[in-house]
Order: C-alpha cells, then structure tokens, then sequence
C-alpha cells in the first residue's frame, strides 16, 4: 500500500512540470495584453511599451521562463500584475474560501445524492424514484448560474432567510459561513448531486440484483442491513472514483457561482486573471490548482486500492 | 516670476464653477448624523487601488475617496485646486507655483510637504499611464515644504487640464513610496478615508480618516474637490457584478447603494418606498472608429459609406434597452466645448446615399470587420445592429468577437485584422475638450492613420485647441476639429447613456458623479 502511494506521488511530479509548462507555453500564445489592460484603451502606444517595460513583458521568452522556472523552484510564483501581490500569498489566502465552498457542496452531493439514488433505487419504478430521477434530471439540465440567481429571489429577497451573497471564513464565524456558503455551495452542488443520484440509483439496482445479496435476505438479514452492510460497500467503489471527479469539478469549476454570489475564491481569482491577462497569477493559480486536484487524485486512488486490493496489484 | 492678476484671475476661475454647487450658509453642517458603515454595491470588480498605473472606473470608484490631487476637477469637470490653496502662473505661462494647504496629513500621520508632491510627479512621470499630461513639462522644483513649482518647456493653455484630468489622476502619495513598482504603490493618502481592508474580487473597507484636513475654501464638495467629511465610520465597497444580485442585496438591505441599475430592472424598483432611484444623466459616450490602416476603411470613400448608412437611434436603442439620449459631439450636452459642429455627418441613416458613396469608392465588397466583445454587452449589441444596418446597405459587415483583453490589445497595438472598435468613453469625454479629442491627434490616434499621423487639418485644431489661452478660440478649434472628424470619419459617436444608481432612502447626501463619492453622505438613523 505505501509502495503504491509513493508511486502515484512521484508520477504526480512530472505531471505537474508539465502542467506548468503548457501554462507558461500557452500565456505565451493568448493574444492580449496586461498592459493595455491596466493602461485603457486611451493610452498612447509609447506609454504601452513603458508599461511593458515597467512590468517585465518586454523580456525575451527564454529570459521569462528561466525567471519562471528559477522563482518556481524556490517556491516563489512570482507577483500578480495587476493585484501587485505575491502570487503564493493570494493564492493560499483565496484556496481556503474555494476548498470551503467545495467541501460543502460535497459534502450537499455526497449526502443528498447518495440518499435520493438509493431510496430511487429501493423503490424503483414507484412514484418515488420517478420523482427523485426528476429532480435528478433537473439538477444535471439547470445551468448553476440561473439555479444561484433564482435562488437569491426566493431566499433572500422574499424570505429572507440567507443573505444574497459575500463570504464569511468559516473559524471567524461559523455561523455566518453557513449562511453565506449555503447557496453558493447549493448551486454548485445541484449537477453533481443529480449525476450522483442517477449513478448511485443504477449501481444499486445493479448490485441488488446480486446472488450475495439474495443470500443475505434469504439468510433473514434486515432490509436496512442488506442495504447497508451488503449493498453499500460494492455500491461505495464506483461513487468514490466519481467523488475524486466532483471535487475536481467543483474545486475548478465555481468561477459563475463566485462572480454571482461574489465570494473571493480561486475560481473568481483566475476568472478575473484570465481577464485581465494577469500571467504570473494564471500560471501560479493553474499550478496550484493543478496540484491540489493531483492530491485529490491521489488520495482517491489510494482510497480506491483500499476499497478494492485489486488496484494495488495492477 | 509672478503675476498676482494672473493668479487673482485663475484663482477665481477655479472657484468659480464650485461656488454654484456651494450653496447654503458658510460651513454648514455637512453630516445629518455621524456613524455607520455605508455599504455600495459595484458593478466592476477592482485590481490594484494604484491610481498612478490603472484606467479602470472601478480603482477611481473606491481609490478617489482615499487619495487627493494637487488639482482635481469641480462638479462641472472644470479644473480646480485641491491639496494646493493658491497657484500662481508667471506673465510668460511657463511657471506655476502652488502652495500646499497647510495641516494635510497623509493617513501614516506624516504631515504633507511638496517633497511628497514632488515625490508623486516623479513616479507618474516614471511609470503613470497618462504621462503625456506632463509632456510640455521641464522640471519641478520644491523651493520650501510648502511650494512646489512646476516649469514647462512652452506655454500649454491646457496644462492644468490635463494635470487635473482623473482617468488616470496624479495622486499624491507619500515620498517613501518614489519608486514603488507597478500596483505595487501603498494606497496612503490624504482624504478623508483611509483603507482598512482590501480582498479582490469581494470588497474594499475604508474607514474614516480622523485627522483629516477639509479643505475649507469651499462650503461643500465639488467634484472630487471642496469641503468633504467622512459622515460614516466605515464605507464598505463590495464587489456584486451579478446585476441581478447587486439589486436583491438592495432590496434586502444589505448594501446602501448600487451603481448600474439595468434599464430594464429600474421598474422593478419603482414604487418601492424604502428606495431612491438616482441618475447622471450624461455618464458615457459610446462611439467606434475606424483603422485608417486596413482596406477598405483606409479609403474615405468607403468610411462615409458607412456613416452614412448608421442609424445611431436603432443602435442606442438596443444597447441601452431604450435609456440613452442621441449626442452629435465628442462632448456632453452643457460642457464648455459641447458643439454640433459636423452634425450634418451624424446619425444619416440613408442606405441609398452610403450605396452611391461605394459605389464611387469602386466598393468590391471587401469585408468590414467590426472588432467587439462579449464581456461588454452594449458593445456586442451595437456592433450586431450596425452589422446588420450596413449588411443592408450592401457592405459586406463581418463581426470580429474577442474577449475585451484581446479585442483592446487589438486594436491598440494591431494595424490588422479589424475595421472598426468599439468602445466607451466615461471621463475621457467628462474631462474636456483636448482631453476628448487627444485620442484621436498625435501620438496616440487610436484610428491608427498611416504612419501614425493624424490628419493634418484636425492636427492644426487641436495644437489652437491644447495651447491657445483665449477660451473662445479654443471652443472655436474644438468645433472645427469636430466637424473634421466627423468629415474625414475619424470616429463614429452614437449617443450618450445615463449612469442610473440607486440608494435605500436612508442614505441622505448622495449625488451621482462619473465616480462614486462617499464624502458628505450619511445614514439617516
């Protein structure tokens, strides 16, 4: 187990070099320019040039990766263009807020994908899964973006219950953080919570159609230990590979669900980067959010190998 | 040398345009109630608060209430002094001589000198964005703390314009800070709030400055200048660029004011008591121009064929979901140099006359690219209906969609690959005459002329225009290199949208300007 965990970490390595390098590579391809950004449209080309100069762009491209690769290798991500910052220190004071939000809305999927695919399952062409695969297909089809602003109008404006929007960190206030994440950790989640629920509702059914499981009723098991103690642990292995990709997806995909509910996370960070062809801060971002998803990757495999010894060996 | 009449004279006319909006009795009570956090809804998320580097609205919005100029611009965009009580202008027009207001103290508590003043100049002269406010400039000097004077090479009529222009404002900062990298600047000023905490892309907190010194020529604020007072203990400047959110945390009650009411959402609000609904009527001038670089539109010809064909009310219509007012000029409606000079050019809207022009332009049907963006929707609209007004006048009209980094790093630094970009022009046009036409003359012609020089005539305008010091003459040079723009189709002005806002009805002494102002506003208890 722990020759198979220092395999995965060490194929990670180059994995990430990699990353870094298509990162630089493909800043170097984006037409735009910080400086024109920073600069408006009305300044005049001499003051663009002076710009550049002041900033560091007008260096040779082999000057900027030997910059690059010296500073990354002394954990140094450079300094942000346009915020004027280290890059590191924005981007570890922005992860916490993005992981929060993702923790949350795994947290949503896991407990209430889980719960609607099962009980789908266990009363599978009834009413009730018929109304639980509804709401599934509505979470997969609603775009998270209309889902947080219809949101905002409902509990917000006419109830009155959670506040429109903003970030509260979760060790000042944990209160306020829940408040706060709740929508924005809803909207994100709704997708993974109906893919979760279809994916949990067929590998259930799939598995309660099993011998082992006929055997454990025929055995006078409880329904609920069948489910539980028979069925769970087999219906546990192909959802735990998926949870690997929906924290991914959550971690990387919250630029809407930021800008809307206007919380500081990494996603509204490179979104607005991007925008602002801020490059040392997309590539620092891309390079920690790169190797925070090839942790989550990792853990998950070993999760996996633990789950099913069989992993190991291959 | 001095002149006092000179000084006694430009003394009255800074003041001049302020004294309109002074009214009531001599230092009046400008807070109804001291205390509270003022929270505003933005619509722009912001970068760096490093006025010297950056052109973005959002760094004016929250950055012009911590920082001070030497001179600012009065409620009427007219220049104004500041930080300076007093300036002197030699017989000859080449030396002005400023002294400081005594008792200014930066936020760390350092007391203000012209060693600071002089401090800032160097650094916007090292790195600013708009250095060529300090082109016609020699040198500066700083005889005594209090005095800082400043030597131009040849007289500029519009000299103190372009210093106290707030596109990119020269703001003071302390002298430590000289050689402070890029958005890499401290933001310790001298107004009346100081920063207290900034998160990008959630929310700046300022807080008020208590040893701050009003500037007590004046009875109220004009402009970003004048008597100002933190009415509220902190102003909180949070970033809702979602409309629809930024108008339900109104509602709520989570945020005082919101800038940019969409059009459409301005009825939703109507009727509800607990908010006000305010507006600048004259906010933005939305315009494209041409690159007289890239064929066809390096033929005149072709470029009054297409101006012709433009209808400017389908197109503001559109953009603006009706809110916009049509606006034959590169000024607003009441500025000093607002003239119709050329309007016989503006909104035609006559396809057949555009189809005679290409027709003797030898029009081969060439494609017209039209540079836009997405991720400014007015400017993805106006470029759909023109495409589709010049489609019908049988231009072939193509629409070119980049991001707005790309599009504007297009048409800033490419000759190629476009035809006409289109843009809006918040203080380029607030700011005046020459500051308004500027983009178009020598050196930074964004229509991009061949071998980057501006059309000669315009060019003999606009030097009368930057350096004449008989106003008359200048409004004169302004209308004739108008109407030459709109002649050789320079750039294409559509009309002018209003900035709509609105506030709880708590929030008292709150007034629209191109940037938000927090001084003097308080919060009803």
């Amino acid at each position: 187990m722990l020759a198979y965990t220092l395999r995965r970490i060490a194929q990670a390595v180059p994995i990430l070099l990699l990353v870094s390098l298509i990162s630089f590579g493909i800043m170097q391809l984006v037409p735009g320019d910080p400086a024109a950004v920073l600069a408006g449209p009305n300044a005049t080309p001499d003051e663009l040039i002076k710009l550049r100069q002041t900033l560091g762009l007008d260096k040779s491209l082999l000057s900027q990766i030997m910059i690059f690769y010296g500073n990354l290798f002394q954990g140094d991500l450079g300094y942000s263009i346009i915020l004027g910052e280290p890059v590191l220190k924005v981007v570890l004071e922005r992860s916490p807020i993005s992981i929060s939000l993702a923790l949350y809305s795994l947290a949503l999927t896991v407990i209430l994908g889980l719960s609607i695919g099962v009980i789908a399952a266990m009363k599978h062409n009834r009413w009730i899964d018929q109304a639980a695969m509804t709401f599934a297909l509505i979470g997969v089809s609603v775009p998270n973006f209309w889902l947080g602003l219809v949101m905002i109008v409902l509990f917000s404006v006419h109830l009155g219950w959670l506040p429109t929007g903003g970030y509260v960190p979760f060790f000042e206030d944990p209160a306020g953080w829940f408040l706060a994440a709740t929508m924005p950790a809803l909207s994100l989640a709704m997708m993974q919570i109906g893919l979760l629920a279809r994916l949990t509702r067929s590998t259930m059914l799939e598995v309660l159609g099993q011998d082992y499981i006929r055997t454990a009723r025929a055995k006078g098991a409880s329904e609920p230990r069948v489910i539980i103690k028979h069925a769970m642990s087999n219906v546990l292995i192909p959802v735990v590979t998926v949870l690997g990709m929906i924290l991914s997806v959550l971690l990387s995909g919250s630029v809407i669900v930021e800008t809307i509910f206007a919380v500081p996370g990494i996603g509204a960070l490179l979104g607005n980067a991007i925008l602002g062809r801020d490059y040392p801060m997309i590539q620092g971002g891309l390079i920690f959010v790169a190797a925070v998803l090839l942790i989550l990757n990792i853990v998950v495999d070993v999760l996996y190998a633990w789950l099913d010894p069989r992993v190991r060996v291959q | 040398m001095t002149h006092r009449n000179s000084k006694n004279r430009l003394r009255g006319l800074l003041v001049a345009g302020a004294m309109a909006v002074a009214a009531g009795p001599a230092h009046a009570e400008l807070c109804g109630h001291v205390g509270g956090d003022l929270v505003l809804g933005m619509e722009a998320k912001l970068g760096t608060l490093d006025q010297h580097v950056n052109a973005a609205n959002a760094t004016r919005n929250v950055a012009m209430n911590i920082f001070e100029t030497l001179m600012t611009r009065d409620e009427n965009m007219a220049p104004i002094l500041d930080l300076a009580e007093s300036l002197d202008v030699s017989e000859d027009k080449l030396t002005y001589t400023f002294k400081l207001r005594p008792g200014v103290k930066f936020h760390n508590g350092k007391p203000l000198t012209s060693a600071d003043v002089a401090a800032s100049f160097d650094r916007y002269n090292r790195i600013g964005v708009d250095r060529s406010a300090l082109g016609s400039v020699d040198r500066w000097e700083t005889p005594d703390d209090a005095t800082f004077t400043i030597f131009l090479k040849e007289p500029q009529a519009s000299f103190l314009e372009s210093i106290s222009a707030s596109t990119v404002p020269i703001v003071i900062v302390p002298s430590e800070q000289a050689n402070a990298e890029a958005t890499r600047l401290e933001p310790i000023g001298t107004g009346p709030f100081q920063l207290e905490e900034f998160v990008a892309d959630s929310h700046v907190k300022l807080k008020r400055y208590e040893d701050y010194k009003a500037n007590e020529t004046l009875d109220a604020m004009s402009g970003f200048a004048g008597r100002k007072q933190a009415c509220v203990d902190t102003v909180t400047f949070r970033t809702l660029a979602e409309p629809g959110a930024r108008l339900a945390a109104l509602e709520t009650g989570e945020v005082h004011i919101v800038e940019d009411v969409p059009t459409l959402s301005k009825e939703r609000l109507v009727g509800n008591e607990d908010i006000v609904q305010t507006q600048l009527k004259h906010a933005a001038l939305w315009l494209n121009y041409p690159n007289l670089s890239e064929p066809p539109t390096d033929n005149l010809k072709i470029r009054q064929a297409i101006q012709a064909a433009m209808n400017l009310d389908e197109i503001m219509d559109a953009m603006s979901d009706g809110s916009y007012s049509l606006n034959p000029s590169f000024q607003f409606p009441g500025q000093t140099y607002y003239t119709e000079a050329g309007s016989q050019y503006y909104n035609q809207n006559d396809p057949e006359k555009a189809k005679a022009l290409l027709k003797e332009a030898g029009y081969n049907g060439e494609a017209v690219k039209l540079l836009t963006t997405r991720d400014i929707p007015r400017l993805y609209t106006a470029a759909v209906v023109m495409s589709e007004q010049l489609k019908a006048a049988g231009i072939n009209a193509e629409l070119v969609v980049l991001d707005w980094p790309t599009a504007l790093g297009m048409s800033v630094n490419e000759t190629e690959g476009w035809n006409f970009f289109f843009t809006g022009w918040i203080t380029v046009t607030a700011q005046g005459g020459a500051q308004s036409l500027r983009n178009l003359a020598d050196p930074s012609n964004v229509h991009k002329p061949k071998d980057n020089k501006s059309d000669a005539e315009f060019m003999k305008q606009f030097q009368i225009l930057s350096t004449s010091p008989d106003l008359e003459e200048r409004k004169a040079a302004f209308a004739k290199a108008q109407e030459r723009v709109f002649e050789q189709v320079m750039a294409i002005p559509f009309g002018v949208t209003p900035k709509n806002q609105a506030t709880r009805a708590n929030v008292k002494g709150y007034v629209p300007f191109f940037n938000t102002r927090v001084s003097n506003v308080w919060l009803a208890e």
